[in-house]
């Protein structure tokens, strides 16, 4: 009877779905029914052949039971069996008592012999079994590492071993793992928590590196049994288990193989913990390169201007005198260009904190971007003396906020002065297409390399030239926040030919600055 | 110190500034005064009788828009505002107060001076040439006369309305508020469009290059001056 509790409840095994065995009386009544059968066969043909042979049909009908029915039904066969050959085949006939004594030791024979054969095909079988259920739980062992190694993500993995523990075992699962100094649930099976009672042996079970609670030797009175997650490193965390029904228990089996998911999905716990430790580390050497990057450059881009203007003030103030007035001059006009730079630089940097800090605002109305462009061509002054400018702009309004806007145009045209060669042409076009306003800035300089176009505009980023050009790479990044704040884009393409094309998009509302338009 | 150059009053919290504004300005003939902050500054102007206030707007207390509001309470007294980039509301709210103009810090001398003198000179003269000429444009204003070179400009009255503003505060920075309220009148001082749109077509009709205007020019987010020729 307990096999065939235990082969039951070993079945619970996901995606191998075997015919479970029929329940004990049915094989019993089998066994039964094929003495009865071979009686039958038997008592016509006695005449023809002898006795003594047809107990090997009683024999094979022993052999069939304890192969196909178990063993105990095998044994009531054998039973049945000599009662039956003597009943029915051993004169006198239709009584139990023996006329020959002789037939007794064909009686002993017939038991003895099913006796053993029975015991043998039974063994075998069980054999069998115990062979199918180790496949059956390597194949579970199988199908979790599987669904293991596919997944990388902390989360996911503990998702995989819950799902796999609660289908393979029928019991609610839960995760912890230690954070912050403290053991807390991670993940679990849907509607599955610790309780105070089910968390403190999950901490206890943590601590020792034991298996504890119910069905264990500590705190065995425990709702949920807990399985330390160990590996060679220590123990990552707890897999915490509780029965689906309350009346069952794991059998030893279960147990080793609750072990090995254990096992399993501490290692890929690790995996997963060791790989984000990786990328963290990864990451905050890249923001300390970054961050010792703009360290450099702001001191760098500070101070230069500071050292020409300090000098030119200390030598005018200590040798004046002695210096050419064509000299001072120079000196005067050097430091007064420096401290522009360090004012822009100084603006530019306010404006990366203000749209970092989420404080810009635009201040959107209808402006015309005829007038927009012309506010950023005069603020550039005398830079653009010396290059020829075209603009192709529709006389439009959009809505934008003029400052800031002005202020992209005069950085990109900066942009534009800074990376393309003396004397070159710098063009405007401004276009209204697919109910965005798109401006244009367009020079024939160097470009930008192809893998570099997008990130252009992020912080810092500056392309990589040979000499070292002005410029602290935030330009670029102010214009992409402002034109965000205006729910517009910003993109960079190489222009045919050679240069660059800088183009912003706005959103437009259709408001046309033609003379027809004014009521008068 | 002469007596006898105009008196400017400067109202700055930092000495820095005061130093070298008063230093800088007294080499050029004018008689300085110096506030630290808007109290001193009104008390200042009532005692020192200045030509000109230049007043930093970003002081302690009673701020500069504020000293703008009480001092246009009793006198036309020319002010400058003082202001850095990031205060371009309170640059437009004093504009609109009653200054006559501004310079952002930090600033050239050249580019100071030039405004001082300017403003010094309107407050000299209140009222309005009525013809106004500059480069190639003459506007006159008796025979509501507009011509580029040798040719007449027809202009819509609005546009004509608009110059005519510009005209008569001409070199003066005017706020899109105070455009709009002279032009179209009390009520439509939100009206930016309207300033926009007449704005676009005047400067076709005026400049050589609208894109790159040398008469009516623009005032990023504060307004328009038309330039005046020395």
């Amino acid at each position: 009877m307990s096999t065939e509790t235990r082969l039951s409840r070993l079945e619970v095994i996901p995606r191998r779905e075997v015919t479970r065995p029929r329940r004990a009386w049915q094989n019993y009544a089998w066994s039964v029914a094929l003495v009865a059968v071979i009686s039958a066969i038997g008592v016509p043909i006695h005449t023809v052949i002898s006795s003594t042979n047809l107990v090997m049909l009683y024999l094979a009908a022993v052999v069939a039971a304890a192969l196909y029915l178990g063993r105990g039904p095998a044994i009531l066969a054998s039973a049945l069996g000599v009662l039956a050959f003597d009943f029915f085949l051993i004169e006198p006939r239709l009584t139990l008592t023996v006329a020959d004594t002789e037939y007794i030791f064909t009686f002993i024979g017939l038991f003895a012999v099913s006796l053993v054969v029975s015991t043998l095909a039974a063994r075998s079988q069980e054999q069998a079994e115990a062979a199918r259920k180790r496949e059956a739980q390597a194949i579970a062992l199988y199908e979790l590492s599987r669904d293991l190694a596919t997944t990388s993500e902390l989360d996911s993995i503990l998702q995989v071993v819950i799902r796999h523990v609660s289908e393979t075992f029928s019991r609610a699962a839960a995760i912890l793992l230690p954070a912050g100094g403290e053991l807390a649930q991670r993940a679990a099976s849907p509607g599955f928590a610790l309780d105070e009672n089910g968390l403190a042996v999950a901490a206890w079970s943590f601590r020792q590196g034991q298996p504890a609670g119910r069905g264990t030797d500590t705190l065995s009175a425990a709702a949920v049994r807990c399985i330390p997650l160990k590996t060679a490193r220590g123990v990552v965390g707890v897999l915490s288990v509780k029965p689906v029904d309350p009346a069952t228990h794991l059998l030893p089996e279960q147990r080793r193989l609750l072990e090995a998911f254990a096992s399993q999905a501490a290692l890929a716990i690790e995996r997963a913990e060791l790989a984000e430790q990786a990328r963290q580390t990864q990451i905050s050497q890249a923001t300390e390169e970054l961050h010792r990057a703009l360290l450099n450059s702001v001191s760098h881009d500070l101070r230069t201007p500071l050292v020409a203007i300090t000098g030119t003030l200390s030598s005018l103030e200590e040798d004046g005198a002695c210096l050419e007035e064509s000299a001072q001059r120079s000196l005067i006009t050097m430091a007064r260009e420096e401290a522009e730079r360090l004012n822009r630089l100084v603006g530019n940097l306010l404006d990366m904190t203000r749209i970092e800090a989420g404080v810009l605002r635009a201040t959107e109305e209808p402006c015309d971007v005829q007038e927009v462009i012309s506010a950023a061509l005069d603020r550039l002054g005398s830079r653009l003396d010396r290059r020829p400018v075209t603009i192709e702009a529709p006389a439009v309004l959009a809505p934008m906020d003029f400052v800031l806007m002005a202020q992209v145009l005069t950085n990109l045209l900066d942009n534009a002065l800074k990376y393309s060669p003396p004397g070159t042409p710098i063009d405007i076009r401004a276009r209204v297409a697919d109910g965005m306003l798109e401006i244009s800035v367009l020079d024939r300089g160097f470009g930008v390399p192809k893998e570099d176009l997008g990130r252009i505009f992020d912080k810092f980023y500056r392309v990589q030239r040979a000499e070292g050009m002005g410029g602290t790479g935030l330009g670029l990044a102010i214009c992409k926040g402002i034109i965000e704040a205006h729910r517009g884009h910003i993109w960079a393409q190489n222009r045919p030919g050679g240069g660059t094309i800088v183009t912003v998009a706005l959103p437009r509302e259709p408001v046309a600055a033609d003379p027809g338009s004014e009521t008068l | 110190m002469t007596d006898s150059g105009p008196r400017i009053l400067v109202v700055d919290d930092e000495q820095a500034v005061r130093r070298f504004l008063h230093t800088s300005l007294s080499a050029h003939g004018y008689n300085v005064f110096d506030a630290v902050n808007g109290q001193e500054a009104l008390t200042a102007v009532v005692a020192h009788r200045p030509d000109l206030v230049l007043l930093d707007l970003g002081l302690p207390g009673l701020d500069g828009i504020e000293v703008t509001r009480r001092l246009r309470e009793w006198t036309q007294l020319p002010i400058i505002i003082v202001t850095v980039q990031e205060q371009e509301r309170a640059k437009i709210a004093a504009l609109d107060a009653g200054a006559d103009d501004y310079v952002t810090k930090p600033f050239g001398m050249g580019e100071l001076l030039a405004r001082v003198r300017a403003a010094l000179r309107r407050a000299a003269s209140p009222a309005a040439e009525p013809r106004f000429s500059s480069g190639q444009l003459a506007v006159d204003l008796s025979r509501r006369l507009v011509t580029v070179g040798e040719h007449e400009v027809q202009l819509t009255p609005t546009e004509y309305d608009l110059l005519r503003a510009l005209v008569i505060n001409a070199g003066k920075v005017l706020t899109h508020r105070q455009l709009l309220r002279q032009v179209w009148g009390a009520g439509y001082e939100t009206e930016t469009h309207l300033l926009r749109v007449n704005m676009s077509n005047l400067r076709h009709k005026l400049e050589p290059d609208a894109a790159r205007p040398s008469y009516i020019l623009t005032e990023p987010g504060v307004g328009y001056r038309l330039r005046v020729n020395a």
